[in-house]
């Protein structure tokens, strides 16, 4: 469903510049939840930015199911939350969705429907109307949330979608992301939070100065002794 | 077109929910319609005073506008990164683009016509007659507004607010004097004659949407006019938006 091949990213400012991608590939199947993990700083947000379109790669490709990332039919196969998403202060919640719906061309009556649905899914229903510059962190995250799924995408792609979530939010989260995996939904995304990756991700990839170091599912990296936490520390520490 | 429209009626309610338009537009109409003093005042010349008085008023509060709002509006997507939120979705940038140019187009034209409205009432209390000259006035000065508000939005798409809207001014005020520019020019020679003849081809030459003698002397419009200005409007606003938009075609965020 995703495929990233080979994927370059450096940074230039004035003289210095920072590599922060050098030639990471990975593969997220069709109904995966796939975990992308590092540290603070290792790039993933830029690898996230860059399958959302929002930074340029500056060598390898990335594919969404067969069309390539920038291309529309490639966006609109995919819903797309960035870390700590923003929103245009003057809109309530529901012009919020109304204006994401209309840029995947999603007719009034669909998003009738849709819009209540999404804001009951994540716990919304009652600051509807509320403006979003009076939105908490954790309401702005869940609104994210649902704008990433107001095209019903067969992908999702999150980055740190658990930071500002208190614990009833990641409990929401996951038991939503669940929800989307036995619908068939493939879900990418970033944490540094591990614990709840143990529990949701089919496969984890651990990028680390710029490479994957390690790729597969938690059970396969961890051992009966460790945990992914304990594991991702010795990987990141060698 | 559907998404221009969405990034477009978007842009056209973050617009006018902002206070600052309404304290503008407030002030405007009150200066448009304290015209009808000024023109008091004025020996014999009442009309003539209010004509030249609200038309100059609304390019300078249109302007305000333009520079205020316009020259924030992208720089504020991408600082607050709300652009995320469009540009992640199936929309290309030059539709983002192009509907943030739309949208503030029509912020313009609603607040052009609020002011030309109390412009038109000021001067049916004074004359008891319709001037159908101020209509064609306001019709060019939207357009000058409408291309100014490309320059903006050029200007903003790689600069500060503040260094876009002093840019815009300044391309307004050299736009208002390429006559003076061009006379200049004629009576220069060399490397001088040159750059000044550069820049009257190069800067927008906003004299031609300035009716305002028209209203006054009551010169009735003539079509080979008309049809000049509106091409000159697409030509250069055409181009300016090109270039815009090549510009956001390259930005990272």
């Amino acid at each position: 469903m995703l495929s990233i091949k080979n994927l370059t990213k450096t940074f230039y400012q004035g003289p210095a510049e920072k590599t922060v991608l050098s030639g990471i590939s990975f593969v997220v199947k069709r109904g995966q939840v796939f975990g992308f993990l590092g540290l603070n700083g290792e790039g993933k947000t830029t690898t996230v930015k860059i399958i959302g379109s929002l930074l340029f790669a500056d060598k390898g490709a990335v594919k969404i199911g067969q069309f390539d990332h920038t291309s529309a039919d490639a966006k609109q196969l995919m819903g797309f939350m960035p870390e700590t998403p923003q929103f245009h202060t003057h809109l309530t919640a529901t012009e919020v969705l109304r204006y994401a719906g209309e840029l995947f061309g999603l007719e009034k009556p669909v998003l009738d429907q849709r819009i209540p649905a999404l804001l009951e899914d994540v716990g919304l229903s009652e600051a509807a109307d509320r403006r979003v510059k009076t939105f908490s962190k954790g309401m702005a995250q869940r609104l994210g949330f649902a704008a990433a799924l107001i095209n019903e995408p067969p992908l999702l792609v999150l980055d740190e979608p658990l930071d500002g979530l208190d614990p009833l939010g990641r409990l929401d989260f996951k038991k939503l992301i669940s929800r989307l995996k036995k619908q068939g939904t493939t879900v990418f995304f970033s944490t540094h939070i591990l614990s709840d990756v143990e529990e949701i991700c089919d496969e984890v990839a651990i990028l680390h100065n710029g490479k994957i170091i390690a790729q597969g599912s938690p059970k396969k990296l961890t051992s009966a002794k460790k945990t992914l936490e304990e594991t991702f520390v010795e990987l990141v520490k060698r | 077109m559907k998404k221009i429209w969405a990034v477009a009626k978007n842009t056209f309610k973050e617009t006018v929910r902002d206070k600052l338009l309404y304290a503008l537009l407030g002030f405007a109409v009150l200066v448009i319609a304290g015209s009808l003093l000024a023109g008091s005042v004025s020996l014999g010349q009442d009309q003539r005073v209010i004509e030249d008085f609200s038309l100059t008023a609304m390019l300078v509060f249109l302007l305000i506008i333009t520079l205020f709002i316009g020259t924030q509006l992208v720089r504020r997507e991408v600082e607050r990164k709300t652009i995320y939120l469009s540009l992640t979705k199936p929309i290309s940038r030059d539709q983002f683009y192009l509907g943030k140019f739309v949208g503030l187009c029509l912020t313009s034209a609603v607040s052009a016509v609020v002011m030309g409205t109390i412009f038109l009432i000021v001067l049916y209390l004074k004359t008891k007659s319709f001037e159908w000259v101020a209509l064609w006035a306001i019709g060019a000065l939207i357009l000058e507004i409408w291309l100014l508000t490309a320059v903006s939005l050029l200007f903003s798409s790689f600069a500060a607010p503040i260094a876009s809207a002093i840019y815009t001014f300044g391309l307004v005020l050299v736009g208002h004097s390429s006559l003076t520019i061009w006379s200049i020019a004629q009576k220069s020679g060399g490397f001088l004659k040159g750059t000044l003849e550069a820049v009257y081809y190069v800067f927008p030459n906003l004299e031609k949407f300035n009716l305002r003698n028209e209203v006054v002397y009551h010169l009735h419009p003539n079509p080979t006019q008309t049809v000049a200005i509106i091409l000159y409007f697409v030509g250069y606003t055409v181009a300016v938006l090109l270039l815009g938009m090549s510009v956001f075609r390259r930005h990272e965020f």
